[in-house]
């Protein structure tokens, strides 16, 4: 079951590189122990707003996603390794998003003259 | 009917009837346990049949991702970029915090804009309840 997605986001460079890039990303992941899922490749586009990394200022970029399932250890340890590599623009772990079953309620409505009167802390 | 023997208590009751001191029928059976059959006439005690079924957002089972950038533009304004709030978009609480965690997470990650709204976007429905100065 999928735990973590990491979204990267590598410079804006030639296919090479960016293979070379991502090839030693997945290898540092591995090495730590996790289990890649899934690398999906969201492609080259320019990035919301200019970003500065590594005394350079970014305005397109390669975007990245990683599924994978990783001991909470690998976090840390990950985003200290990706910040240091030169090539990295921004890394970010997340939670990996399950589609669940939505249950939503409705809108129930709320009594606000209870809320007000009510709990006195 | 015969008035009761009294003992000078009052000069009414020896005029007035016995049966008109009985007690009234009202509180006759008030002491008693309520063992009176219940009237067909009654109403039954039910829940609401005409209540409504409670009212649905727009975001109501659909899943909120911070990865589709379109869809949480349409929450943020395409002057300044900020998050518009419930009482604007409409959103039940649940949502309205999961678009609300979305959009930051997006902003910070690089996947949307903070001051602007991305002009890919712009010409997307309008979903919240806004109006522009023309």
């Amino acid at each position: 079951m999928p735990r973590y997605e990491l979204a990267l986001i590598l410079k804006a460079m030639q296919r090479p590189e960016t293979a070379a890039a991502l090839k030693r990303t997945v290898e540092a992941l591995m090495e730590r122990g996790a289990v890649v899922r899934k690398l999906e490749n969201l492609g080259e586009r320019a990035l919301p707003y200019k970003i500065s990394k590594h005394s350079e200022r970014h305005r397109r970029g390669w975007y990245f996603l990683i599924d994978l399932e990783a001991p909470p250890s690998i976090v840390s340890a990950m985003t200290e390794h990706l910040g240091r590599d030169i090539d990295v623009v921004r890394q970010g772990f997340v939670k990996h998003p399950l589609a669940r079953p939505e249950e939503c309620p409705g809108m129930i409505p709320v009594n606000y003259e209870d809320k007000l009167s009510g709990r006195k802390k | 009917m015969a008035a009761r023997a009294v003992s000078g208590q009052g000069y009414w009751r020896r005029l007035v009837p016995a049966a008109l001191w009985a007690r009234p029928r009202r509180l006759q059976h008030e002491g008693q346990p309520q063992a009176q059959p219940e009237h067909p006439d009654q109403p039954i005690q039910m829940e609401n049949p005409y209540k409504e079924p409670p009212k649905r957002c727009i975001l109501c089972e659909i899943n909120v991702d911070y990865k589709n950038v379109q869809l949480l533009s349409q929450f943020v304004s395409p002057y300044t970029g900020c998050i518009y709030g419930r009482h604007i978009t409409g959103l039940c609480h649940k949502k309205q915090r999961e678009v609300t965690k979305a959009i930051k997470r997006a902003q910070v990650l690089g996947f949307m804009p903070v001051v602007l709204k991305n002009p890919q976007f712009l010409t997307d429905p309008k979903i919240c309840n806004i109006k522009y100065p023309e």
